[in-house]
């Protein structure tokens, strides 16, 4: 019998199934080990020619064994086998192949692969662009590993912060050591690392007088954080790391409910001990199972007890194999040969016939291992059978984390690999990564074709010498041509044979051929993991209006806006929303309505320079508005433009109230505090937002008077009045404001009481036939008035003037924006101008564009739509180039995306009372 | 073990910003004559029985209380204005409620970056909040009303992971 196996100890206890079929691992396996342990070699198929897959290594660097872990959302593609321990009922399938993994219909590509090398996409599907419509669906279908889940991800992903002192990424002897001796010193202490034990190297060569367990416990006991199965994946300036940390293995059943975090850690000094990373060798079917990496191999023996294989090949060109094929002695498998690509080598385990000069040239295989191992030894080919091949090119420092953090990179002449150099952040690189033992390079034996360098991309020596026949010179365009490097491995075993192949083909050193870009993350994240907690249902927060409770009592429609949910219509009867937005928006024109209005900006401005401040915050004039009165207003952006708008109300001889629309609310908050702590620290005032301090309450309509006037017990103020008053037996400010056209009162209150007040004036409202309004309402309601709304005819590409504002600008000049509006583009006649469409026929498409006959370039475009109220007929708010001066004019509304259109006829955007008189008592 | 770290609303009490723009000494002077305390410095709280006092910003402090005394010694120097209405308090105590005020957060909670009597401003899952450390067990977090349903939630989400 040959291929991998490990003898029975009655420690497997955990079942799990593969392809639907059950066996059974010992704790502490990887899905890999436990494979092996089965005897199953073959576990995958490749990306492009769908080529038999075994396990190559044994951690995070794996390219071939990627399987699909986990049952319906919580389904996990690409996982790789390397790096992911067995739980009871682990579910994990092969991916990548129909009908099955051993009869694999697609791996009919592998025959075509003369055909299918570098570049082939580039050079096949061009052509007219219809053609790519027959391309697409079968390059699709082509395309990827595994499938994405169709199901939500039924668990919830954290996000932490953590701070320390010294970060040590790596648990090898050398992260330890400078763990153990930071938290010694005082020194507060995160280690991190990737396994599900801490040993790195010492798993693979224990070391009788390290003890990972002892000193990790020493670590604990001195404050230190340790962190296992965490993986730093993404260094940011000012030493700023990214952890990602498995909560469970993927796929399993978390028992609190979260399967991963992110630790977002800031970190005083970090310490890379991040190791090596073996070099895979190329030679004619090095991707076949059977064919491992020596360090892999030797982990398999001593860490988990498996035998990868009972008769091996050891092909080197470093001493490190040697203490496999020592490790594969003790273990009782027969290393059949040990070829050693050098001159000469250190001694060998008793009974291994070593071969110096030797290269594997190529392999052939069964199903789960080789059958023989063919190579060159001194120029004459031989081949040895054998049902393994642990292979050793050399070692890459995991330099990753080091480039993320800025860091140089020093060529090792000796070690034929890049070693950490200098950093700009406070980094440091310790260990084996900085001192990856000597080995030469050699000349690849076997054919280029199939002699594979990225095993995850089937990028072979033949499609690196293809793509520098065809004249890619640059290492960023041969990845890009070939895809080398690409995918969830990203090149971790491949960068460097590439690497060694271009600069052979150049005929210059590995540093002058140059090195691709290391991107976080070192290892693929779940995109759910970024989205935290967002994943689910906070993160992005439901803003909960301080009325929301009596809303709901009313079934509203809801309205996102923002992050705030408003209530759009209070439909009754089984009204849709247009039937009851027409509805409340009749008995607002008609009686009286009442509208929650509290998500306005809200910002309280006191002290003797608080109307120096609103002079420069507000376009118009402030300074000479009386205690008691209050005006519209609007604020420009520096460069001129209208960024928002809102009222102002003198409230005391030193204190006053400035409102602004709910969409800008954040946006202004930020910009006052700015004109206050920046441009003006020397005012003489205070402002705070009182957005959420103040529940708003809109009463408008004919009758809204006499109901206020009711509820407060005295007469209310006339229009842009304001009274301080008492209603319900709470405090209220009442303004006199007017959104919808109608006489109307905004009745500010303390939030914490707001429900009082709402039900008071609800139930006098009701009394008197009217009703609460939504935002749909209120929409009819201002654009039948030509109020203009921020986020619509506020486009944020709009003046004063274009808008019909200007003659309300502060002629004294002083606020922010005076100057950007002298800008003479500003006074062009044909800026888009605020007008009003009335329709000649059908309803106008909101968003469509304005021309005069078909064919014509867009003049402007329709920024709200709406119906009259009460007379019917449909109404538009629009920008036009212009348009002041062509009130009259035929246009007509087309929306192609629609396919809708409408004749209409410019007019002013006051469809109604222009002059004002239903403010007025 | 049920983990004993627990989250409570606490009923609402008056809240002030207080901001003072000028003459910064002779405020003091006047408020430590009147509270019988001195104005905290940036970071920290201070009180009495009736009112207390965090400093989030260089020139404004949230006032918890009682202001009435605090109302007569600013004169034309600085100005009190209510937010109280706008904020809900939650206490998060036991052994936990620094590392749950991780979870999502920006801030380093250690007991040595924010020891008791502490006060911070930071953004906890994109929600500015206001911290103060009452004690080594006690942290009261000072959560805009809107969000303070979903904040709680999310709180309540992440306790069964304390020390996961």
């Amino acid at each position: 019998m040959s291929g991998p196996a490990r003898a029975p100890s009655g420690e497997e206890t955990i079942p799990f199934t593969f392809d639907g079929t059950t066996y059974h691992a010992r704790p502490g396996d990887t899905l890999a080990a436990a494979l092996l342990a089965n005897g199953v070699g073959l576990v995958a198929r490749s990306f492009k020619y769908h080529r038999p897959r075994g396990i190559m290594s044994a951690g995070i660097e794996e390219p071939n064994a990627l399987v699909t872990v986990g049952k319906g959302g919580r389904t996990e593609p690409n996982t790789r086998a390397t790096d992911v321990f067995v739980y009871p009922g682990m579910v994990a399938m092969s991916q990548n192949r129909w009908p099955s993994l051993s009869f694999d219909i697609a791996s009919i590509f592998g025959l075509a692969a003369p055909a299918l090398g570098a570049g082939f996409y580039y050079k096949t599907f061009f052509g007219p662009a219809k053609h790519w419509m027959l391309y697409e669906g079968f390059i699709r279908r082509a395309a990827g590993l595994g499938n994405a889940p169709t199901e939500p991800d039924p668990d919830n992903f954290s996000q932490r912060a953590g701070f320390c002192d010294v970060l040590v990424v790596g648990s090898g002897p050398a992260g330890l050591k400078a763990a153990l001796e930071a938290a010694e010193a005082g020194k507060r202490v995160m280690l991190v690392e990737q396994d599900a034990v801490p040993g790195g190297s010492l798993l693979r060569d224990p070391d009788p007088a390290i003890d990972p367990a002892a000193m990790v416990e020493r670590i604990k006991a001195l404050g230190g954080e340790v962190l296992l199965r965490t993986t730093a994946s993404g260094y940011w300036d000012h030493n700023f790391l990214t952890l990602t940390q498995r909560l469970v293995e993927p796929g399993a059943v978390p028992p609190h409910g979260f399967a991963q975090r992110l630790w977002h850690v800031r970190a005083g000094r970090v310490v890379l001990a991040t190791g090596l990373i073996e070099r895979p060798v190329p030679f004619a079917n090095n991707d076949h199972p059977g064919v491992m990496l020596s360090q892999a191999v030797r982990s398999y023996v001593r860490r988990w007890g498996v035998l990868p294989g009972k008769r091996v090949v050891v092909a080197t060109n470093n001493d490190d194999a040697y203490l496999t094929a020592q490790a594969l002695v003790e273990a009782g498998a027969e290393v059949v040969a040990l070829l050693d690509a050098r001159a000469s080598g250190p001694a060998a385990p008793a009974g291994v016939s070593v071969h110096y000069d030797a290269r594997p040239s190529s392999v052939t295989g069964r199903k789960h291992a080789l059958r023989n191992v063919t190579a060159v030894i001194g120029g004459s080919e031989q081949s040895f059978e054998a049902d393994l091949i642990a292979v050793s090119g050399g070692f890459v420092p995991v330099s990753h984390l080091h480039m993320q953090a800025g860091g140089k990179l020093v060529w090792n002449e000796e070690a034929q690999a890049f070693i950490p150099g200098e950093t700009p952040q406070m980094c440091e690189t310790i260990g084996s990564a900085l001192s990856p033992p000597p080995a030469p390079a050699v000349a690849p034996a076997g054919k280029a074709k199939k002699s594979f360098v990225d095993f995850q991309n089937d990028v072979s020596l033949a499609d690196i010498d293809l793509a520098w026949q065809e004249g890619y010179r640059s290492v960023e365009h041969l990845k890009r041509y070939t895809t080398l490097g690409m995918a969830t491995d990203q090149g971790k075993t491949s960068n460097m044979v590439a690497l060694s192949r271009l600069a052979e083909k150049q005929g210059v050193t590995v540093p002058q051929a140059g090195l691709t870009t290391f991107r976080p993350p070192f290892t693929p994240v779940t995109m759910g993991l970024l989205a935290g907690a967002g994943a689910r249902n906070a993160g992005a927060h439901v803003r909960r209006i301080p009325l929301h409770v009596l809303h709901k009592a009313h079934d509203p429609i809801w309205q996102p806006l923002g992050y705030w949910f408003r209530p759009r219509a209070y439909p009754v009867d089984g009204e849709s929303l247009a039937q009851a937005a027409l509805r409340e928006a009749r008995t607002v024109r008609t009686v009286a309505g009442l509208s929650d209005v509290s998500t306005l900006g809200k910002f309280e401005v006191s002290g003797p320079d608080a109307a120096a401040l609103l002079e420069l915050v507000c376009a118009t004039t402030v300074g000479k508005l009386a205690v008691g009165r209050g005006r519209y207003t609007f604020m420009l952006r520096e460069d001129g433009f209208v960024s928002d708008d809102g009222t102002v109300w003198r409230l005391a001889e030193n204190r006053y109230l400035l409102t602004s629309s709910t969409g800008g609310a954040d946006r202004m908050a930020h910009h006052i505090s700015y004109v206050r702590n920046s441009l003006r620290p020397d005012l003489k005032c205070s402002v705070v937002n009182v957005q959420e301090h103040y529940a708003g309450i809109a009463l408008a309509g004919p009758r809204a008077r006499s109901i206020l006037s009711a509820l407060i017990g005295a007469e209310p103020p006339r229009h842009m009045g304001y009274v301080p008053g008492v209603l319900a037996g709470v405090p209220v400010h009442v303004l006199a404001a007017s959104y919808s056209g109608e006489r109307a009162f905004e009745i500010h209150v303390e939030a914490s009481h707001a429900a009082a007040v709402w039900k008071a004036i609800e139930a006098a409202t009701r009394a008197e036939g009217g009703a609460p309004y939504g935002l749909e309402a209120m929409e009819l309601l201002r654009i039948e008035k030509g109020h203009v709304v921020v986020g619509g005819e506020v486009d944020g590409r709009s003046t004063p003037q274009d808008l019909g504002l200007g003659g309300m600008l502060n002629k004294a000049g002083g606020f922010i924006g005076a100057a950007g509006l002298t800008r003479p583009a500003l006074a062009l006649p044909d800026r888009n101008n605020l007008v009003g469409l009335v329709s000649l026929d059908g309803p106008i498409p909101e968003g469509g564009m304005l021309i005069q006959r078909a064919g014509q370039s867009p003049q402007g475009h329709v920024t709200a739509a709406a119906r009259r109220i009460l007379e019917g007929g449909a109404i538009a708010l629009a920008l036009l180039e212009g348009g002041h001066k062509r009130h009259g004019e035929e246009m007509i509304v087309s929306s192609p995306t629609r396919g809708e259109k409408a004749r209409v006829r410019v007019t002013s955007p006051h469809f109604y009372d222009p002059a004002g008189e239903r403010y007025r008592d | 073990m049920t983990d004993p770290t627990s989250i409570t609303v606490i009923p609402a009490a008056p809240l002030h910003a207080l901001e003072i723009w000028a003459n910064p000494q002779a405020v003091a002077t006047r408020v430590q004559k009147a509270l019988g305390f001195a104005l905290p410095v940036m970071g920290r709280s201070a009180a009495n029985g009736a009112i207390t006092l965090m400093r989030f910003e260089p020139n404004v402090w949230l006032a918890e209380g009682d202001v009435s005394v605090l109302a007569d010694t600013l004169g034309d120097d600085g100005a009190l204005t209510g937010i109280g209405g706008g904020v809900v308090r939650f206490r998060i105590a036991g052994p936990g409620w620094r590392e749950l005020l991780l979870e999502g957060g920006v801030f380093d909670t250690s007991a040595a970056a924010l020891p008791a009597g502490a006060t911070a401003a930071t953004v906890i899952d994109h929600v500015g909040v206001r911290l103060h450390v009452e004690s080594d067990d006690a942290c009261v977090v000072y959560v805009p009303s809107s969000y303070a349903q979903s904040l709680h939630h999310f709180w309540d989400a992440a306790l069964p992971l304390l020390g996961a």
